[in-house]
């Protein structure tokens, strides 16, 4: 199947919050966006932008029955290591059902792996539900390794009313 | 005593501060991360990371002040809810803890992440960590590894250059 990959741009933010959204169902937190196509217009794509994206586009002819010809994305953001310098951070990979097991997946990461060396990056992170086994073995068979089971490592936050509180102590 | 949000001083300690914090995890021989890099990095054209120091006055005021704690950050970008302010690393030295710094250098950074709209602030601690992981819990912090499931991966400098390596058609 054909398809191409390339830098996302403001154009883009439309596909993207729908691809996020189905994303979201996808791992059954839907109820957790809140961003909206505008937010990522803003954050992503005026001077200071706050993530980077990729968008992975198939030719007219296969196109979904909606219309649809943006059939996947990444979303990624540069980060930092105290231990080991600079870092790429990958917040999202998703492609659509239908064009799945065809590569593009794994020219997403590709992508974002050949961005990260050239910034001069040691290492990609990110991160996969533990119930998540399609997405976890197809990251395993591209050769990571799990930080949370090796190292004991947890994502933690802090939002809302705790981070208020925080900011008042 | 006073807390000092200036520039970081370029100051010998904190590559020691790190070393330090690796021993305190355990983990000294993985930090790899030199200082040449620390500065290229932090205060170049494209910083990869912000940091803030706390230092205090000696007894004699024609001492130089000592750098007692720091904190290394950076934004990131969640596209369910928004900007997040990142803390990578976070490091009160021994012999000043229990004293209110650590809750300074906090403070700061919530409202830090408040004033440019961050929605949430974000770090990883390591599970066995418990005096780390009691402390961010009992301010509010959620441990999302836990709650929700999430892992944390990593692909190294090698596996990367293989991903970023065109695939045979």
């Amino acid at each position: 199947m054909d398809f191409s990959i390339r830098e996302a741009n403001l154009d883009d933010c439309k596909d993207i919050a729908r691809m996020i959204m189905e994303l979201a169902e996808y791992v059954k937190l839907a109820e957790h966006v809140k961003v909206t196509q505008k937010d990522l217009e803003q954050d992503g794509f005026s001077n200071n932008p706050f993530f980077h994206g990729i968008i992975a586009e198939v030719p007219e002819q296969h196109k979904t029955k909606e219309g649809h010809t943006k059939i996947g994305y990444a979303l990624y953001f540069y980060a930092y290591s105290s231990w080991s310098g600079r870092a790429i951070y990958m917040e999202d990979l998703y492609v659509m059902p239908e064009f799945r097991g065809k590569g593009v997946g794994k020219a997403l990461i590709s992508k974002v792996a050949q961005l990260g060396l050239a910034a001069g990056c040691h290492q990609l992170n990110f991160t996969v539900l533990d119930w998540n086994k399609p997405s976890m073995d197809f990251y395993l068979s591209q050769g990571c390794f799990n930080i949370t089971a090796t190292m004991g490592y947890h994502c933690m936050r802090c939002e809302g009313e705790a981070l208020k509180h925080l900011a008042q102590l | 005593m006073t807390s000092g949000g200036h520039c970081w001083t370029t100051n010998d300690i904190i590559p020691l501060l790190f070393q330090e914090l690796a021993k305190y995890e355990e983990m000294e021989h993985q930090v790899t991360l030199t200082e040449k890099e620390l500065l290229e990095d932090g205060f170049g054209d494209t910083p990869f990371y912000h940091c803030i120091i706390t230092e205090i006055q000696g007894q004699n005021s024609s001492e130089d002040p000592k750098v007692v704690g720091f904190a290394m950050y950076y934004f990131t970008y969640d596209p369910w809810v928004g900007k997040q302010l990142y803390l990578e690393e976070f490091y009160v030295m021994d012999e000043y803890r229990g004293l209110g710094i650590g809750s300074g250098i906090l403070r700061h950074l919530s409202n830090l992440a408040m004033k440019t709209r961050c929605t949430g602030m974000m770090f990883v601690v390591a599970e066995n960590n418990e005096p780390s992981v009691q402390f961010y819990k009992r301010r509010g912090a959620e441990d999302l590894s836990q709650e929700e499931g999430w892992r944390l991966f990593r692909f190294d400098k090698d596996s990367l250059v293989k991903m970023a390596a065109p695939s045979e058609e």
